[in-house]
C-alpha cells in the first residue's frame, strides 16, 4: 500500500471519528463531513492518474457537484435549526424524546 | 420533490457502477429533506438534521467502501465486491442507512418529527434503493456482522415499541424489526428478502394511510377513533395484526418461509 493510499485512508479515518464525535456545536459536524468528501475527492482524482484511464475523469467533478449540493442542504438545515432552536448546540435538539 | 424521489430511486436500482448508486442515494436524501422540514416546526427541523447528518454520513461510507475495492481489485462493479475490509464497511454503511440496530437511534426521532405522508415515504420508498444495493451485493456482505445486527434489530425492535405511546415511533420499531427480519435471510435466499419487502410495504402503508385519514397521533386517539369510521377502523385492526404476523393473515407468509430457510441451513438458533 503507498503513501497515498495510506494518507487517503488516514484523512477518511479522522473525519469520520470526527463526525461521529461531535460534542458541541453542528457545525463541526458538518465540516467534517465536508473533509470527508474532499478526502473522496482527492481519492477519485487520483483514480484516472494511477489507471491511466482517462475515460473515467468526469468522476471526480460529478462528486464535487454532489458533494456542494449536501454542503448547501446542510447549511441550510443549520439556519433553519437555529432559527428554531436559538442556537446549534447539540444539547437542544431532544424534542424528540421516547 | 416526488419526482426526484422517484428518479434517485430509478438511478439506484438500475445502477452497476457505484457511483451511479452512490449518485441515486444522494438524490434520494436530498430531495426527502424538504419534505420532511417542511412545516417549519421545530421537532421537524430537528429531524430533518438528525436524518440529513445520518444519511450523508452512511453515502460518504459508500462510497469509500466502493472506493477501497476499486484501488484493491480495479473495478467498480456492484456485484464483484471482494475486498474484505470493504464489504464490512459497506455492509455498516447500508445498515446506517437503513436503520439496523446499532445504527438505528436516529429513525424513531425521524419519524416521530415528520407528517404521516412523509413518514410513510420514508420507511417504504427511502428503503428501497439500500434493499436492491444488499439484493446486488448479497454474496458479498460480511455474514457475520449482518446476522448479529439482524437478530438484534428484531429482538430490539420489538422491545423498545413497547412503552410507546406516539403511533409514528410504534411504527418506527416496528419497521426496525421488520428490517432485521429481512436482512437475517438476506444472505442464504435473497428473493425470499425481496417478498418480505414487498409484503411490508404494502401494509405498512396501508396503516399509515388510515392512520393519516383518521388523524391519530398518539395511543389515546386510536381509542376513540371507533367513533368516527368504524369500517376504517376495523379495516385497520386487520392490517395492524397482519403486520403483526398472526398466522391467518399475510404477514405470516415471510416469517414461515424465512424460518423454514432458516432451518434448512441449520440455523436454528438464529431462527428463535
Amino acid at each position: 500500500m503507498s503513501i497515498l493510499h495510506l494518507s487517503f485512508y488516514s484523512a477518511f479515518t479522522l473525519s469520520s471519528l470526527g463526525l461521529a464525535f461531535h460534542r458541541t456545536h453542528l457545525i463541526s459536524a458538518l465540516l467534517c463531513l465536508e473533509s470527508m468528501m474532499l478526502s473522496m475527492y482527492v481519492a477519485l482524482a487520483m483514480w484516472p492518474i494511477q489507471t491511466h484511464t482517462s475515460s473515467s475523469t468526469i468522476l471526480p467533478i460529478l462528486m464535487l457537484a454532489f458533494s456542494a449540493c449536501e454542503a448547501g442542504t446542510g447549511l441550510a438545515l443549520l439556519v433553519a435549526s437555529t432559527r428554531t432552536h436559538g442556537s446549534d448546540h447539540l444539547h437542544n435538539f431532544n424534542l424528540l424524546q421516547c | 420533490f416526488t419526482i426526484s424521489l422517484m428518479m434517485g430511486t430509478t438511478i439506484t436500482i438500475s445502477s452497476n457502477h457505484w457511483i451511479m448508486a452512490w449518485t441515486g442515494l444522494e438524490i434520494n436524501t436530498l430531495a426527502i429533506l424538504p419534505m420532511i422540514s417542511k412545516s417549519h416546526h421545530p421537532r421537524a427541523i430537528e429531524a430533518a438534521t438528525k436524518y440529513f447528518l445520518v444519511q450523508a454520513a452512511a453515502s460518504t461510507l459508500v462510497l469509500f467502501s466502493s472506493m477501497t475495492n476499486a484501488w484493491h481489485t480495479g473495478q467498480w462493479d456492484i456485484t464483484q465486491l471482494t475486498h474484505p475490509v470493504s464489504c464490512s464497511i459497506l455492509t455498516a454503511a447500508i445498515s446506517m442507512k437503513l436503520g439496523l440496530v446499532p445504527f438505528h437511534f436516529w429513525f424513531p426521532e425521524v419519524l416521530q418529527g415528520s407528517s404521516m405522508i412523509t413518514g410513510l415515504l420514508l420507511s417504504t420508498a427511502m428503503k428501497f434503493p439500500p434493499i436492491t444495493l444488499l439484493f446486488m451485493t448479497s454474496q458479498s456482505l460480511n455474514t457475520t456482522l449482518l446476522s448479529i445486527m439482524a437478530i438484534l434489530s428484531a429482538a430490539l425492535g420489538g422491545w423498545m415499541g413497547l412503552n410507546q405511546t406516539q403511533i409514528r415511533k410504534i411504527m418506527a420499531f416496528s419497521s426496525i424489526s421488520h428490517l432485521g427480519w429481512m436482512a437475517i435471510i438476506l444472505v442464504y435466499n435473497p428473493k425470499l428478502m425481496l417478498l418480505n419487502f414487498y409484503l411490508y410495504t404494502v401494509m405498512t402503508a396501508t396503516v399509515f394511510l388510515a392512520f393519516n385519514s383518521i388523524k391519530v397521533l398518539k395511543l389515546s386517539t386510536l381509542m376513540t377513533a371507533w367513533a368516527k369510521t368504524p369500517s376504517l377502523t376495523a379495516m385497520l385492526l386487520l392490517a395492524l395484526l397482519s403486520l403483526a404476523g398472526l398466522p391467518p393473515l399475510t404477514g405470516f407468509l415471510p416469517k414461515w418461509l424465512i424460518i423454514q430457510e432458516l432451518t434448512k441451513q441449520d440455523m436454528i438458533v438464529a431462527a428463535m
